[in-house]
């Protein structure tokens, strides 16, 4: 009879825990990883239908040939700082620009093809990433459709070369080139020609801007054939800690700042080329 | 039988006037009538009770009725009716018999020219009848009026047939010679565009009734021929085109046959038709493209048949001039939207484009691209009529209306009235009656009744569905042939919003709509004339979902989004429009040219100066001026002898002092010895109104020996009145038989006899 009802109470629990699991998988609901606690309610207005849809990039990590588990802090370099940075970027965005962006951000991966409803993408920590062929294939025709990729958060040589192993399996072709000043992406709202190192919340705990041997903060980018941006790749900083702790009076000022221009500015580019 | 009855050929009762010869004053005969009825009825019903059984109910009134026939039709009688008729002194009028002596005439029917059935209608006793009354005079015509002294030496020559111009000619001999009346032998395939009312004028001024003879058959037995070809005098660069061909055949009815459209020796376009019912006309459209920049002779041909009485009719000539300019679109969005990145995309690859966008990216904020200089649109959307009217195409996306001052929605207003822009509301939450446009002066310019009605836009997918219009617009033609189009269209992906349109206005034109499943269908792409110019409506702001759901090589989105622009600034107007009413000249050299003229605002100015240089085949050059027209402000008007066949390019440049105002240019092209080759058959109607219309009557070969008779009745020469009786007529003693017969027989059938 124990055996029965212990039998009875293991089932229930298996039953709560896939019920659970697959109300998160179904909503695409995450667990944040990265520094500090990235939960944020769920805004209000979550579900309204917008014009502008953040949507972040659901990558496999290297070594893991998946997107990694969901236990601990994230488990996977995709999720970090996952939702606050997206959520609070979004405040700033709606705030900063007549941009009619949902509050919430929006999860796509490089499996399906949802990702093309959604012409802008965010990725993080790309320093980790590691793409199959067909999800490089994927992405490739993402962007020549149109579609267009922010990458941010990855630090020094090292993920820099983890970052490029992918990414020139997406575009073996096409060079990756440091943005020039000129270029309208730092001048479509905002100028932007003053530039400086965008840290991490950590970084700055340890007293520096950078992470590893990343000291030089570079914007680069990879161009179509007509001269605009598909790429946008934001190496040596880290923009999504400082949108995530821009509520920070830890964090300066000065750093939130610079971040949310800058990612207003690609937005909007995203949009208007 | 006619004359039999009435005693007299139909024409004189058609010209004569009818009159009574009696001294009694003619009101004195209806009261005598209406007496005599009166007096009828009183002795019926007297008799009434002595009525035979058979006269019954109504059948007294049937009796009274047919009495009363008879008693006014010998009143009338009495009366002593006539027809008083102009008639042409013998011998002292001129009838000029006018016959045809252009190439159709000498196309063979049954074994015989129509030139010889015309001889031998005029040497068959025609003319001698003719000449036993009047002084007759023989001309042939062609593009002129020539006097012949036999029918031998019409010879059927003449590569064009005037019929104005030689009816002309003869009217002016009218004023010194007694002309009484004209016979026009024909087959009526008149090259002229027909004849003009003045010409008609001019002949009923003199009151000279011309008589025509119709030579030829109605229809021939067996020939496709291509009657027209409606192919938009300029375009630009790159552009899709579509030419109306309308074509008709007898003895080919369901044959298929290629129709090809050709520049030189490159087939531009090529396309198989189903022959429809013999004689029908059908209308095929053909869609080519235009190519770049340069002026075009196309050659639209439909193939040569075995058994074709006619093989020059298949193909004729079209000039297009393509133009280098590039018209300049100005994108306004009222919000950042993906659809603008997607369309500048799609304009930026056509070269024939100019696209400039603003976008208000923030509250304080205008995103400008495109721009020529750093000033251009630096104050906002323009508030002056010469900033908006440099552009020749405004779309205007998810803006509200008041964010427009009341003189912006004016200018917006006449940009597409005045100055004959293009204009294209998309759709979005701050579009259309979600934007308050249905309050505002542009609320006329929607092409749709907008409803006070808000949250019309959904962002829910919907499906683009073709109407029938749209499956032949050019703007939705994504493939080739058409009904690979509309299996396209059905396999586009959904777009990502929509929005609720009210009802198309009584002009507009819907090319698609917008169905999502279980509600009701909206118009979604709509076009509409207004003004000089142009609006169109896509509820949407999401078509770039065609581009992002399909693969990267697609060009469903740039190729729709490109003929779209393309159509509202393909008709734009300029500065300086010329314009001609024919292209194509046919054996003649006279060559009108009108130019309307504009200055930066779009309003007429008449103090230009305007002058034409035009260059022709072998060398020719020549320069034209044109005048202001008194007929309107703004219009000059000029004209040019082309007196070589071949193409000739006109270039127009307008000056006001030392001002260019602007250029034009204008191709047109002069063809000899084609004309002929078209509507060969009988133009039986034309020949039969030209009669109606003068007095005269038309006959066959078969009937033209009545004519001699006939044309004696005219009041145009010398001429003098006649009276024909009329109460002796046969007919009037039939009649007279007639309702007295009628009424014994029905008092025999109710046994009152």
């Amino acid at each position: 009879m124990r055996s029965r009802i212990a039998l009875l109470l293991v089932v229930a629990f298996l039953l709560s825990l896939c019920t659970t699991f697959a109300w998160q998988r179904r909503s695409r609901g995450f667990p944040g990883g990265g520094f500090g606690d990235n939960w944020v309610p769920e805004p209000a207005d979550a579900n309204e239908k917008t014009e502008f849809v953040y949507a972040r990039l659901m990558y496999p990590s290297a070594g893991r040939r998946a997107f990694g588990g969901f236990g601990g802090r994230g488990g996977s370099s995709w999720t970090t700082d996952y939702p606050k940075n997206d959520r609070q970027f979004l405040q700033g965005l709606r705030r900063l620009t007549r941009v009619h962006a949902r509050s919430k951000e929006h999860v796509v991966d490089l499996d399906g093809d949802d990702l093309f409803n959604y012409p802008f993408i965010y990725a993080v920590e790309v320093g980790q990433w590691h793409l199959s062929d067909a999800q490089a294939a994927k992405l490739r025709e993402f962007l020549l459709r149109g579609g267009f990729l922010m990458v941010d958060d990855f630090h020094g040589t090292f993920e820099w070369e983890v970052f490029m192993a992918s990414m020139s399996r997406v575009f073996p072709d096409r060079p990756v080139v440091e943005i020039e000043n000129k270029d309208p992406i730092f001048h479509v709202i905002y100028d932007l020609d003053e530039r400086f190192q965008v840290p991490g919340l950590a970084a700055l705990y340890d007293g520096v801007t950078y992470e590893r041997d990343g000291i030089v903060p570079r914007w680069r980018g990879i161009y179509d054939d007509q001269g605009r941006i598909m790429v946008a790749i934001c190496h040596n900083m880290d923009l999504g800690d400082a949108w995530e702790w821009a509520d920070d009076p830890a964090y300066p000022e000065r750093y939130a700042s610079l971040a949310y221009r800058i990612g207003v500015n690609y937005v909007v580019y995203s949009m208007t080329h | 039988m006619f004359e039999f009855l009435f005693k007299y050929s139909p024409a004189v009762f058609a010209k004569g006037e009818f009159v009574f010869l009696a001294r009694w004053p003619v009101w004195v005969l209806p009261v005598a009538i209406a007496l005599a009825c009166a007096l009828l009825a009183f002795v019926l019903w007297r008799r009434r009770g002595r009525m035979p059984a058979g006269l019954a109910g109504w059948r007294p009134v049937a009796i009274w009725a047919l009495q009363c026939c008879l008693a006014a039709l010998l009143l009338t009688m009495l009366w002593h009716p006539a027809l008083s008729v102009a008639t042409l002194k013998p011998q002292q009028n001129v009838v000029a018999v006018v016959v045809d002596d252009s190439r159709s005439m000498s196309l063979s029917e049954n074994g015989k020219t129509r030139l010889e059935t015309a001889r031998s209608t005029l040497n068959g006793g025609l003319l001698s009848a003719l000449e036993e009354k009047f002084q007759v005079r023989l001309y042939r015509f062609g593009r002129t009026l020539e006097r012949v002294e036999k029918a031998d030496q019409v010879t059927g020559a003449a590569p064009v047939t005037r019929i104005s111009d030689a009816l002309k000619q003869v009217a002016s001999e009218a004023a010194s010679l007694p002309v009484g009346a004209v016979v026009l032998v024909s087959d009526g395939a008149d090259n002229s565009g027909g004849i003009d009312r003045e010409t008609i004028a001019e002949i009923r001024r003199y009151r000279i009734p011309v008589h025509t003879v119709g030579i030829g058959r109605l229809a021939p037995e067996k020939d496709i021929e291509i009657t027209d070809a409606v192919v938009p005098p300029r375009t630009l660069a790159d552009s899709r085109l579509s030419a109306q061909v309308t074509l008709r055949q007898f003895g080919f009815q369901n044959r298929k046959v290629q129709l090809k459209i050709s520049d030189g020796a490159k087939l531009l376009a090529s396309q198989e038709v189903t022959l429809r019912g013999s004689g029908e006309p059908q209308t095929e459209s053909v869609a080519f493209d235009a190519g770049i920049a340069g002026a075009r002779t196309l050659a639209i041909a439909v193939d040569k048949l075995d058994g074709e009485e006619n093989q020059n009719n298949n193909s004729l000539m079209r000039l297009v001039n393509v133009e280098s300019s590039k018209p300049r679109v100005l994108y306004f969005e009222g919000e950042p939207g993906w659809e603008l990145k997607f369309v500048r995309r799609a304009a930026e690859e056509d070269r024939s484009l100019d696209f400039i966008s603003m976008a208000r990216t923030t509250q304080n904020k205008i995103y400008r691209q495109g721009v020529s200089d750093a000033k251009e649109l630096e104050q906002g959307f323009p508030g002056k009529a010469e900033e908006l009217f440099a552009y020749e195409g405004l779309v205007l996306v998810n803006v509200e209306a008041s964010y427009f001052t009341p003189a912006q929605q004016e200018l917006i207003r006449l940009f597409v009235d005045r100055r004959g822009g293009g204009l294209l509301f998309l759709g979005g939450r701050a579009s259309l009656a979600d934007g308050g446009y249905a309050a505002s002066v542009l609320a006329d310019l929607v092409p749709v009744a907008l409803s006070d009605r808000k949250n019309t836009f959904h962002r829910d997918p919907a499906r683009a569905v073709l109407t029938a219009a749209g499956r032949d617009s050019l703007i939705c033609r994504l493939v080739e042939p058409s009904a690979r189009n509309a299996e396209r269209w059905e396999k586009l992906p959904l777009i990502g919003d929509y929005q609720e349109t009210g009802e198309p206005k009584p002009a507009a034109l819907v090319l698609a709509e917008s169905e999502v499943a279980g509600r009701a269908r909206h118009p979604l792409l709509v076009i509409q004339k207004y003004g000089l110019g142009r609006t169109a409506l896509f509820a949407t702001g999401s078509s770039w979902k065609w581009r992002m759901l399909q693969d990267h090589k697609d060009t469903t989105h740039h190729t729709f989004w490109r003929q779209l622009l393309r159509y509202l600034v393909s008709d734009a107007a300029r500065p300086v429009s010329l314009t001609t009413p024919r292209q194509v000249l046919f054996d003649e050299g006279r060559f009108r040219l009108s130019a309307e003229v504009r200055d930066k605002s779009y309003s007429p100015i008449s103090d230009a100066r305007l002058e034409a240089h035009v260059m022709g085949p072998e060398g020719i050059a020549a320069t034209v001026e044109l005048t202001p027209s008194p007929a309107e402000v703004g219009l000059y008007e000029g004209e040019y002898d082309a007196e070589k066949p071949g193409s000739y390019l006109v270039e127009l440049a307008a000056t006001r002092g030392n001002e260019l105002v602007g250029r034009d240019v204008l191709t047109f092209r002069r063809e000899d010895g084609v004309a002929e080759n078209f509507r060969t058959e009988q133009n039986r109607e034309l020949l039969r109104k030209l009669s109606e219309e003068t007095g005269g009557q038309y006959y066959t070969p078969e009937t033209a020996s009545r004519l001699a008779g006939d044309v004696a009745y005219s009041e145009a020469g010398i001429t003098t009145r006649e009276i024909r009786d009329l109460w002796n007529m046969p007919a009037v003693f039939l009649l007279l038989i007639l309702v007295r017969g009628c009424e014994w027989l029905l008092r025999r059938k109710w046994g009152a006899v």
